[in-house]
């Protein structure tokens, strides 16, 4: 450290912390013995061939770069829309709404709570009319678009194509939909046994219908913000993972298929080898397990399908244009791992919501990283490294074992109701607190290198669009006085009915509300009565719908 | 006089969700030998007060992340007012722009701690506003 010692020390410094980030201990040098015990073509092997450590694609970003795409969202749909516009004129190749905080805890933008919060941290989405205006003119059978979002805005998804005349078979994309890890992210507790029929019912939906989407990520991502290593990442992710495989299972669904539709959205953090080596354990970890134990055959179950996306814990607000920096080191990790897509995070992420200059930015760092640094000319470049291999055989190893001890536990739904998860979360980041407050882990600019607040230049900052969120509101208004109460009544009947017996899927009958303009809120809370859960989660609101309350 | 321990309540106002911030700083807290109350997420202005007034608290932290840190600041400090408790210090921490940190003093905050702040500084300054407005009690624990 600089401060207080003299140019010799300075000189002579050497790194205090030698483990990885995720504490895993590792040695000055690693040679050729270190690999003894590996077999090739068992444990490795080309990209493109089984177990696909080196990649699921044998040309890797050679065939198909990875899919730049940035998060989006604010004020109202029609903001929304224009921004999804400009991205896609700055070459993003894939689009990614994340909804407001109303439309992520599933209750609509004129609940009492919801107030303050509409447009402010995403977009809302209360109705199929607002998922209309989101993507009008997005050609929605040729894009891929992906939501930050619960079903039942996969259901208004589904609804506005079906209006446009678009089959759902030609849609291309992805919902987060983990209602699984939803407690960690959203602070309330989403009851696991709905979560789990919405999982099972999404995934079964998709297999039938819509062969292009992933009806289900893994939320990896929300979960290593809370502070957990890598290695808890990948053993909770696989946990929430392997539920779902075993309830789509038992509801008579085959492996290859639930498989197919599982994607995982990961974090990528700074620990450029440890990054790379634990989407490389991940890979052959998800495949080995697919086929050993679950018995699937075809390459689309056994590939570990994932999205990254840059940490946002990790960008730090003082001198936020060092983030900048640490955003395109996490990004080339996540591509060196072998990424199928990213996300990078704006560099004011810890200050406000990005700015378009900000956002540019955050695209132009993955161009640069495609175009300009050759890193996409080989498949998995670090292959064969004797520390990357070492350091993905550790990772995986630890993962397993972390599985282990959830099995033991009686699964991650069980490890989530005695709060084992939460205590291990907290543990996480108290740790981690106390490795940056005694300077163990250095963070430029926070923790060493600091310069006067005064000497901080001012950032630019995103500002909230009042005019356009008071527009969304109004719009909303309407479509709850305009809209046929007699054929929105029968389908709220409909999915009542539907969601209490628990045989047929959900995801129709939440289609058919959306067409008849039912609101997120209407559609979840019909959904909560009929399995005995209060209307509102907030216990604030009653359903409108007369007979059915609880 | 009777010596006791600094007692904070943290609260998240509003659909905010982010809550690892608070939680680690409740932690350190509590290292530091102060009793923290910590009310949860999902709170309104009038819960928040509600719990302040309940467990005679020493000062009170509002914790922002989704960017309605004016807005829930302003109600808060307003209700304080009106049950009688306009003197209680009240912090505000979390993600919010540089300019905002005037107009949160101008409403009525003691101070404001961004992201990424020392965990000391926060400690040490609840330290001697706790000290300045109630002499008798103390951050040792024992």
């Amino acid at each position: 450290m600089t401060e207080g010692k003299g140019l010799v020390d300075e000189y002579f410094e050497k790194p205090k912390w030698t483990r990885t980030w995720s504490r895993i201990p590792v040695k000055s040098v690693y040679r050729a013995s270190d690999l003894m015990d590996a077999d090739y073509e068992q444990d490795v092997n080309d990209p493109g061939e089984y177990p696909f450590t080196r990649g699921i694609f044998s040309e890797m970003y050679r065939g198909r770069l990875w899919t730049r795409r940035e998060v989006s969202g604010h004020s109202s749909p029609a903001a929304s829309n224009r921004r999804l516009k400009y991205l896609m004129e700055q070459g993003v190749t894939g689009l990614n709404i994340i909804g407001d905080l109303p439309t992520q805890l599933i209750i609509d933008s004129d609940h009492p709570f919801a107030v303050n919060e509409v447009g402010v941290q995403g977009t809302p989405l209360a109705t199929l009319d607002d998922m209309m205006i989101l993507t009008q003119g997005i050609p929605m059978d040729e894009v891929s678009f992906t939501f930050s979002a619960f079903t039942p805005v996969m259901a208004f998804y589904i609804a506005a194509a079906k209006k446009r005349g678009i089959s759902p078979g030609k849609l291309r994309g992805t919902i987060i939909n983990d209602t699984i890890h939803y407690r960690y992210c959203f602070g309330y507790k989403f009851p696991l046994d709905l979560g789990v029929r919405l999982g099972v019912d999404s995934i079964g939906y998709s297999i039938n219908h819509m062969p292009l989407w992933y009806p289900f990520s893994v939320e990896c991502y929300d979960l290593r913000e809370h502070g957990i290593d890598a290695v808890q990442e990948l053993a909770f992710g696989f946990a929430i993972a392997f539920c779902l495989i075993d309830e789509c299972v038992k509801k008579g669904y085959q492996v290859d298929d639930i498989a197919s539709k599982i994607a995982f959205t990961m974090g990528v953090h700074i620990d450029i080898f440890e990054e790379a080596a634990k989407f490389r354990a991940a890979r052959r970890f998800w495949a080995k397990t697919l086929k050993e134990k679950y018995g699937a055959t075809s390459n689309k179950a056994l590939h570990f399908k994932f999205h990254s996306n840059t940490s946002g814990c990790q960008t730090v607000r003082q001198q936020p244009l060092n983030n900048i920096i640490r955003i395109a080191y996490s990004a080339l990790a996540a591509v060196m791992g072998g990424t199928q897509s990213m996300q990078t995070v704006s560099f004011d992420e810890p200050i406000a919501l990005p700015t378009e200059e900000s956002a540019r930015i955050a695209v132009r760092t993955q161009q640069i990283l495609a175009y300009e640094t050759g890193v996409t000319r080989v498949a998995d470049p670090l292959g064969g490294s004797y520390y990357v291999e070492n350091l993905t055989n550790e990772i995986e190893n630890r993962t397993s074992d972390l599985l282990a001890k959830i099995d033991d536990m009686g699964g991650i739904l069980k490890a989530i109701e005695t709060q084992w998860i939460d205590n291990q979360l907290a543990e996480a980041a108290y740790n981690y607190q106390k490795e940056v407050e005694s300077g163990d882990r250095i963070i430029v600019g926070r923790n060493a290198f600091i310069i006067s607040e005064k000497e901080e230049r001012k950032t630019k900052v995103h500002k909230k669009d009042n005019r356009s969120i008071k527009s969304h509101m109004t719009k909303l208004q309407k479509v709850r006085e305009k809209r046929d109460k007699k054929k929105l009544r029968n389908a709220i009947d409909k999915l009542y009915e539907k969601s209490k017996s628990g045989e047929e899927n959900l995801i129709p009958g939440m289609v058919e509300a959306a067409l008849a303009h039912a609101t997120i809120g209407e559609i979840m809370g019909t959904i909560r009565l009929a399995y005995g859960y209060s209307y509102d989660p907030f216990g604030m609101i009653e359903t409108p719908f007369e007979g059915m309350e609880q | 006089m009777l010596e006791r321990r600094i007692r904070v309540l943290f609260g998240k106002v509003g659909l905010d969700s982010h809550y690892r911030g608070v939680q680690v700083l409740s932690m350190m807290l509590r290292d530091a030998g102060m009793e923290v109350i910590y009310t949860g997420l999902f709170q309104t202005p009038e819960t928040i007060v509600h719990t302040a007034l309940q467990e005679d608290v020493d000062i009170l932290g509002l914790s922002f992340l989704s960017g309605e840190h004016l807005v829930y600041t302003e109600q808060v400090i307003n209700l304080l007012k009106e049950k009688g408790l306009g003197d209680l210090p009240v912090l505000v921490g979390g993600v919010m722009p540089k300019e905002d940190i005037p107009k949160l003093k101008e409403i009525g905050a003691c101070e404001v701690f961004r992201a990424d702040t020392p965990m000391d500084d926060i400690i040490n300054y609840i330290e001697e506003a706790v000290k300045e407005r109630s002499p008798e009690i103390t951050s040792v624990s024992n």
